[in-house]
């Protein structure tokens, strides 16, 4: 059983830390009195995974087992996650794969002949036939692709169903084929508290018509923090949204559950307390921190991009969503959270070369940004790790790098935040734009562009943190693209420091957020 | 390069020679235990292994260590009485201390002795494991855990004598420290002698943090004791204090001589350890100090006083 997450007090006797900072990483001496928040070691993955997929699917929470809601002449409907789940890729075979199979197998057992498998990639870029092929498995791909298998297209008018407003006004228009199904079957990975529940079926099958409601500034600001859902607006509206499906058309969820393992063998000190590094793990730190030094950019990112996490499932639960999920978030804190008291004048972030948009591709600043102030920041139930008015200094290079084919309305976006990084500001004055532009939306439905009202929504997803922190830094940061995002660079942590030291005077308190692996700060 | 030197720089920071760093203070909660057991040893008690290491001891080991240290042995010849296990318990202050043992101990006993040491301190890197393993005959103890799983038992049942350091780690201040019950346990449980061991000056040879002997070739003196066998109506408890006290009698003989050592072993005037304090350090005049509370500079100071030197006696005095 691995040791719960705790928060380390620097000492004398604390090696120099390590800090991921992009397709890159480095050991940091911190200050000493600094707090480091330590997320729990990874719990054993399931053994008989097969098995409690079976279990799962036979007894399910809230809702008759599967064979008894399969039958012959329905439309059955399984969406999947998409490509932004898990992070980085999971070695195959993918859980998603193991338990479509198995709901296929029930679904051929009961004869139903009517089936289709979407993704649910909202508005992110459609998942090529390959990346298609590595979510759900040789086996469900032939048989269903291309004509069966498909990602979902926020952009087609023809599949698209308004199945009514929340008692918000709320619009909830998804996928018709799924709408107008007999049974949705859903399968999940939750990555972080964030995931799964009335979000899968409400926001991975939407439009933008839907999701403009709960993708805002002033949604986001008052989701402290959206990994926390009952604290979350934002998941307050996936909540009402749900139901609004939920009403129509029954859903069948099946959520799993990742262990703390996101990187392969090669790289275990990433996973490790550094003062218990052996002499494997130092050398191997040692190799491959220079051997990535060393590589080129091109070659460096392929390597990263390939790395694929041996995740263990530590749960699968399935049944009704709102029965199921509890059991999820239970499963996500029991292994990502920890208990932290008080917060810090000063948090430190090393962001990871990977985020939900960057599968396969590049991390441009916005989505840095977004990685830094929208995920890492909320990384907390409770309060933020750092006060109102504190600082949060963040490891990225964050070079001025753009995907032509994944990220084109990215590089517009990026040109508007010389007039103002203002989410509101963009938000009213630019959203509408970039969300209706027709060669965007041509993009989006047919090439393998994020939609282009993507941007503006990753700047939203830091607005809370724009709104409580009185300065940003980045360590190593590009100075023009930083400067851009109307943050600040600095070449090393003490200047950083120093750069605070207007903000929060000459010894501030400082937290670092000791992640990857995942944790989740349960601030008192 | 220079890239390459940060780097090392950086890795090497806080660590010592085996890469390993001390456990922060608020992380010490959180400690692994350690699983160094795991280490598969048998492979260094085959004959090969045997014939390797007393090569290596012989021609290599203790030549090395009497060429930078002055060893001094007394009472070997109480081993003569020492026919098949048994367990060699002696204070522990110094890495020299084992290889001065081996190199004061017959062959005979050599070539069947196993020696405990730390899991979690020589077994946690698998390189330095074989080459304890290989060197010394080494096999994992874990020192922190209550009742660890050992192999100290199977190893008396298949004949081999052990080194064993009762007080579990090498002294901060140079003086013995507490016994475990580990050693005296065995002694009851397998019927086998104990027979006890005093290093006197190895502490102010080679104190923690040092990896080679001070200059000078310093005198260490290695005093082993007669065989002790715990009595009919001996708790293992009371036969733990009789291998303090005579490894405490052996240790003072350096200051008081062996006779003095042995009238104040039987006055109870030793100085001995208590709980996990350290014993009272001798004082230049040979007498144990009275304060209980005996700052640690003063027992590091004692400790580090040069020994006597044992030349021949002289007749003329002043």
């Amino acid at each position: 059983m691995g040791r719960p997450g705790f928060v380390l007090d620097v000492d004398e006797r604390t090696p120099p830390l390590l800090m991921h900072e992009g397709e890159g990483f480095r050991l940091e001496r911190l200050p000493l009195g600094s707090r480091v928040i330590y997320p729990p070691e990874s719990l054993p993955g399931i053994v008989d995974l097969e098995g409690a997929i079976r279990h799962a699917l036979l007894h399910p929470h809230g809702s008759d087992p599967l064979p008894q809601l399969l039958r012959r002449g329905m439309r059955l409907t399984i969406v999947f996650d998409d490509l932004s789940l898990p992070l980085p890729q999971m070695r195959t075979p993918d859980i998603r794969q193991r338990v479509i199979e198995q709901v296929l197998e029930l679904a051929a057992a009961a004869g139903v002949d009517d089936v289709e498998l979407i993704a649910a990639n909202s508005l992110h870029r459609r998942m090529t036939p390959a990346e298609l092929k590595r979510a759900v498995g040789e086996r469900v791909f032939r048989a269903f692709h291309p004509d069966h298998l498909r990602n979902h297209d926020a952009e087609d008018p023809d599949d698209l169903a308004h199945l009514g407003t929340t008692p918000h006004g709320e619009d909830v228009e998804i996928n018709r084929r799924a709408a107008e199904s007999d049974l949705i079957v859903y399968v999940n990975i939750t990555l972080t508290a964030m995931n799964g529940g009335s979000k899968s079926v409400a926001v991975g099958l939407a439009s933008y018509a839907s999701l403009r409601h709960h993708h805002n500034v002033h949604t986001l600001r008052h989701s402290r923090s959206f990994n926390d859902p009952p604290h979350s607006a934002m998941h307050q509206s996936y909540d009402r949204m749900a139901d609004v499906i939920g009403g129509q058309v029954p859903v069948f969820t099946i959520e799993t559950t990742l262990n703390n393992e996101p990187f392969p063998t090669a790289l275990r000190f990433l996973t490790r307390r550094e003062w218990e590094w052996n002499l494997t793990d130092q050398a191997s730190y040692l190799a491959v921190k220079r051997s990535n030094d060393l590589a080129t950019g091109k070659l460096r990112r392929r390597i990263w991009q390939a790395t694929e996490a041996p995740y263990g499932i530590t749960g699968v639960h399935a049944g009704a969503p709102t029965q199921v999920h509890p059991h999820t978030l239970a499963a996500v804190h029991h292994q990502q959270l920890t208990e932290v008291q008080g917060q810090a004048d000063v948090a430190i972030f090393g962001l990871p070369y990977i985020c939900p948009y960057n599968v396969n591709s590049i991390m441009n600043p916005i989505l840095v940004m977004s990685l830094g102030l929208g995920y890492f920041f909320n990384l907390y139930r409770g309060k933020p790790i750092v006060r109102q008015g504190g600082v949060a200094i963040f490891y990225h290079p964050m070079p001025h790098e753009f995907h032509p084919v994944h990220h084109p309305s990215y590089i517009d976006f990026y040109e508007l935040l010389a007039e103002t990084t203002d989410p509101v500001m963009l938000e009213t004055k630019y959203e509408k734009q970039f969300a209706t532009d027709p060669w965007y939306t041509h993009l989006y439905r047919t090439s393998y562009a994020y939609h282009g009202v993507h941007p503006f929504y990753m700047w939203y997803w830091g607005a809370h943190a724009m709104q409580h922190l009185a300065d940003v830094i980045f360590v190593g940061g590009n100075r023009s693209t930083t400067a851009r995002l109307g943050f600040r660079a600095a070449s090393s942590l003490a200047d950083a420091l120093e750069l605070a030291r207007d903000t929060v005077g000459a010894n501030p308190e400082i937290s670092y957020l000791h992640a990857p692996p995942m944790v989740l700060a349960d601030v008192r | 390069m220079s890239g390459l030197r940060d780097d090392l720089r950086l890795l090497r920071h806080g660590r010592d020679w085996r890469g390993r760093s001390r456990v922060p203070r608020s992380a010490q909660r959180w400690e692994q235990p350690d699983n160094g057991d795991d280490f598969p040893t048998a492979w260094a008690r085959t004959a090969a292994a045997v014939a390797l290491r007393s090569a290596l001891q012989q021609a290599m080991l203790k030549p090395v260590i009497w060429s930078q240290t002055r060893p001094v042995v007394h009472g070997r010849e109480y081993l003569d009485s020492v026919r098949g296990p048994a367990v060699f318990v002696a204070n522990h202050s110094s890495h020299l201390d084992t290889p001065l043992i081996l190199g004061a101990l017959p062959t005979r006993i050599t070539r069947k002795l196993a020696v405990g040491a730390a899991a979690d301190y020589f077994f946690d890197s698998r390189t330095v494991a074989a080459a304890t393993t290989l060197l010394f005959n080494a096999f994992p103890v874990e020192r922190r855990a209550r009742r660890g799983r050992s192999l100290a038992a199977e190893l008396v049942d298949s004949g081999w004598s052990l080194l064993l350091y009762p007080e579990g780690s090498r002294t901060v201040d140079g003086w013995l420290t507490g016994f475990k019950l580990g050693a005296a346990q065995l002694c009851s449980m397998k019927g086998i002698p104990a027979v006890p061991i005093a290093l006197r000056g190895t502490f102010a040879a080679m104190p923690r943090g040092r990896r080679w002997p001070q200059p000078g070739r310093p005198r260490v003196s290695v005093r082993i004791g007669r065989p002790l066998r715990i009595e009919a109506d001996e708790t293992v408890p009371e036969f733990r204090i009789r291998l303090v006290r005579a490894v405490a009698t052996l240790w003072a003989e350096d200051d008081l001589g062996w006779y003095g050592a042995l009238r104040a072993a039987a006055d109870d005037s030793l100085a001995l350890p208590t709980g996990s304090h350290s014993a009272l350090p001798t004082t230049a005049s040979g007498q144990p100090a009275q304060d209980d509370d005996v700052a640690s500079w003063r027992r590091i100071w004692e400790a580090t006083r040069p020994p006597a030197d044992d030349g021949p006696r002289q007749v003329w005095t002043d």
